[in-house]
């Protein structure tokens, strides 16, 4: 599992000993979903709704950092059990966010699946990024912290 | 979720949503330099590249002083922590939401 950050986007890999198919009805069935998702007392999900077709809702809530409920919300845009799931992401708890997008790339070998997640468009709300972007971004502060 | 600051944190997203700041700051990451010579790399007019140099001046991410006539312009990567901050959140919320996911299938 790694996470890092490559042009305006939030990237994430981690690979599973499971079929795609089961992977995929985890990450859209909102019984199972509520199961996994979140980070534990900082970002606790307790409910999430799932209209699962391209321009369905779905939504998930629950309990932030200090039991502060919390809800993100958004639209599904691409389906494509079992390999691409892609949805639009606008949290409760920012008030001035715009939408980013979420984005699951599963590729399946052997019945080992490699789960990819892709948040994008943070920088994009007024113009897209066309070069550099925030590895550069965070060069500067780091930088700037080490200077 | 970081929820501090937020109207700030927009500002500097949308100040480094723009090429044209991104490749300011680029240029002051080295070293000072006035108003002038920054407006020198770029093909857009000179009013135009102070109207950005003030736009990344009212978040913080350019300081400016007066040495004689020319207006010098020095980097401040400050206010980009709040970014850098933010966005480490969201890499250990998906990292965590992987890991257990990873769990959550595998142990079943």
């Amino acid at each position: 599992m790694s996470g890092t950050v490559a042009n305006d986007a939030i990237v994430a890999e981690i690979t599973i000993k499971a079929p795609a198919e089961r992977i995929f009805e985890a990450l859209t069935n909102p019984a199972q979903r509520v199961k996994w998702w979140g980070l534990k007392g900082r970002f606790e999900t307790t409910e999430v709704e799932s209209d699962l077709r391209v321009g369905g809702r779905w939504a998930m809530h629950g309990n932030g950092m200090g039991g502060k409920p919390f809800s993100v919300v958004g639209t599904y845009r691409i389906v494509e059990p079992p390999r691409v799931l892609a949805f639009t992401w606008l949290p409760s708890w920012d008030e001035e966010a715009s939408e980013t997008l979420v984005r699951f790339d599963l590729s399946e070998q052997g019945g080992v699946t490699t789960v990819r997640l892709t948040h994008s468009g943070f920088a994009s709300a007024g113009s897209r990024a066309r070069h550099q972007g925030w590895p550069q971004i965070l060069s500067w502060l780091h930088g700037y912290v080490e200077s | 979720m970081v929820t501090l600051n937020h109207k700030r944190r927009e500002a500097v997203f949308r100040a480094i949503a723009d090429p044209t700041r991104r490749d300011i700051l680029g240029l002051l990451r080295g070293r000072k330099c006035s108003v002038g010579e920054i407006a020198a790399n770029f093909r857009s007019s000179r009013p135009a590249i102070s109207k950005h140099i003030r736009l990344l001046r009212s978040v913080g991410l350019v300081v400016t002083k007066r040495e004689g006539t020319a207006r010098i312009c020095r980097l401040n990567a400050e206010p980009l922590r709040d970014i850098s901050n933010w966005l480490s959140d969201y890499e250990s919320l998906w990292g965590e939401s992987l890991r257990s996911l990873k769990r959550y299938v595998e142990e079943e």
